[in-house]
């Protein structure tokens, strides 16, 4: 494990420099640059602040639920992006992994970091939003963000380890990957309140649901000013260990095998 | 001291007749019948035992499909091998489908770069062989240009100035000698014989049985996988050419 780590910290220049290509490559020659990466849950937002509000949480203030929403939609962009993305991934990096036997890890590591750096510059905008329009909550709070991003990170790598895999083996993973999300999606409080679940009797897709508890570490630090709850915390570290142990035990077992279905 | 060792290795290749399979065909085949996409297996290497020794320079020759730039990719570490015992010892630099991994919309200056590191160079070093890279490559200005608009041979020129740029202790080479024009052709040529005197170990695959019989001390033919003959190159060679006779005449077993 640590060998493999230390392989990949030796590949550190090749993957970051194919990352900073990635994204240069898809700013290149656009008027709004960075803006459109911010465009998309903005926009997102704003439709369901002016069509959901009234129905899903009439009881907040618009600036709160949009707040709450469009933190929510750039956590699960993240995590969608990464996983659909991460699918092809291992065949974005195929005439390299023909040619040099480097660790397999490093091209999921490219989409996840992709990603991350997307999901930072959303949540950077979240926290000016919410603090220009309810101030400065509770700033002893926010290292707590730290913990939560490198969990987020585990999860994302992981999710792309594992699509990526699947991908070259299941030719349908990617379309399966889009039809589980959306379930997800659904099944997760990001356009509406989890007090809706639980007025519902459904309290345990509140409770059990781990992209709930993902989305949490960062939507409670930064717009609520509290620490997440420790159940949050639970959930979520579990979530990413799991997740984590999939895609080690994925790269053991099939890392070397790849190569023969490529 | 570079070294590689093979004990008995094999390889095996498994593949389907009908590419990848959909996650809901392999599930529903598993459970109610066999599959109809099955598995189908080619003995790519066979019992393969070699020893090859700092100092060396081995050449493999062998008709096509023999198993040559597949022994290249197992020593390169690309193909893990099914069975047997591969020790390599040193660095490895490998000359094979040298003009693959282009990233289409980076320059040319990038590329060398990317190639660079996963080769093992880091910023530092990498600076100090930009220029020399590119006077070799000579394509001057065109390494500001994305390499989407690079013809098929200025690839390859970039790609041999690259991939020849460093000094390895473990050569493996698949016939890229001949690169680009004529005048390149000769260029690489040179460099060729130059990063060789250089490597402490070279195992080259060539159908250029000349190049092959002039650069080698000893050369192995392969043959569907497995060793057919392994000693000095003339005597090789020159089994190697009557069985080809054999084979053009329809004689050979």
């Amino acid at each position: 494990m640590v060998a493999y780590l230390q392989g990949i910290w030796r590949c550190r220049y090749f993957w970051l420099m194919l990352v900073r290509n990635d994204l240069r490559q898809r700013y290149r020659r656009s008027l709004l640059g960075l803006g459109w990466s911010l465009l998309q849950p903005v926009a997102m937002t704003c439709i369901i602040c002016f069509v959901f509000h009234a129905v899903l949480n009439p009881d907040a203030d618009v600036a709160e639920y949009g707040g709450s929403v469009l933190a929510g939609l750039a956590c699960w962009n993240y995590i969608l992006t990464s996983t659909i993305q991460g699918c092809q991934c291992i065949y974005l990096g195929e005439s390299y992994i023909r040619q040099y036997p480097a660790p397999m890890a490093i091209y999921p590591l490219r989409t996840a970091l992709a990603g991350t750096f997307h999901f930072l510059i959303a949540m950077a905008m979240v926290m000016v939003l919410s603090w220009c329009i309810t101030g400065f909550g509770n700033l002893l709070v926010l290292p707590s963000i730290v913990a939560s991003l490198a969990i987020l990170f585990v999860v994302t790598w992981s999710l792309a380890i594992l699509a990526g895999f699947a991908n070259v083996f299941f030719q349908d993973t990617q379309h399966l990957c889009e039809v589980g999300f959306q379930i997800m999606f659904y099944m997760t409080p990001i356009i509406y309140p989890e007090s809706l679940l639980r007025a519902n009797n459904l309290s345990w897709l509140a409770d059990w649901n781990p992209v709930r508890a993902l989305v949490d570490l960062v939507r409670q630090p930064i717009l609520e000013g509290r620490m997440p709850t420790p159940s949050t915390w639970v959930i979520a570290t579990l979530t990413a260990a799991f997740l984590a142990s999939a895609a080690s035990l994925t790269l053991a077992r099939l890392q070397k095998r790849l190569i023969f279905s490529l | 001291m570079a070294r590689i060792s093979m004990d008995r290795v094999c390889l095996t290749f498994q593949v389907r007749h009908h590419q990848r399979v959909t996650f809901k065909e392999y599930v529903v085949k598993r459970m109610f019948r066999r599959s109809v996409n099955p598995y189908v297996k080619v003995n790519a290497l066979q019992d393969f035992t070699l020893e090859i020794n700092s100092g060396e320079r081995l050449g493999v020759i062998g008709h096509n499909g023999a198993g040559k730039s597949t022994l290249l990719k197992v020593l390169a570490g690309i193909y893990p091998p099914t069975s047997g015992k591969l020790e390599v010892k040193g660095a490895i630099s490998s000359l094979f489908d040298i003009a693959l991994g282009f990233e289409p919309d980076a320059t040319g200056w990038e590329n060398i770069c990317f190639r660079g590191f996963l080769q093992g160079e880091t910023p530092r070093t990498i600076k100090s062989k930009m220029q020399p890279i590119s006077d070799f490559s000579e394509l001057g200005d065109f390494l500001n240009a994305p390499v989407r608009y690079y013809s098929a041979g200025m690839r390859l020129r970039l790609a041999f100035a690259i991939a020849t740029a460093i000094d390895p202790e473990i050569l493996l080479v698949d016939e890229v000698l001949s690169v680009g024009d004529m005048a390149f052709t000769e260029k690489a040529g040179i460099r060729m014989r130059e990063m060789m005197d250089k490597a402490q170990l070279i195992v080259m695959v060539s159908h250029d049985l000349k190049s092959i019989e002039r650069l080698c001390h000893r050369v192995v033919w392969m043959d569907h996988g497995q060793i057919r003959q392994v000693g000095r190159p003339g005597e090789v060679i020159d089994a190697y050419k009557g069985w080809a006779n054999q084979v053009a005449h329809g004689l050979a077993a």
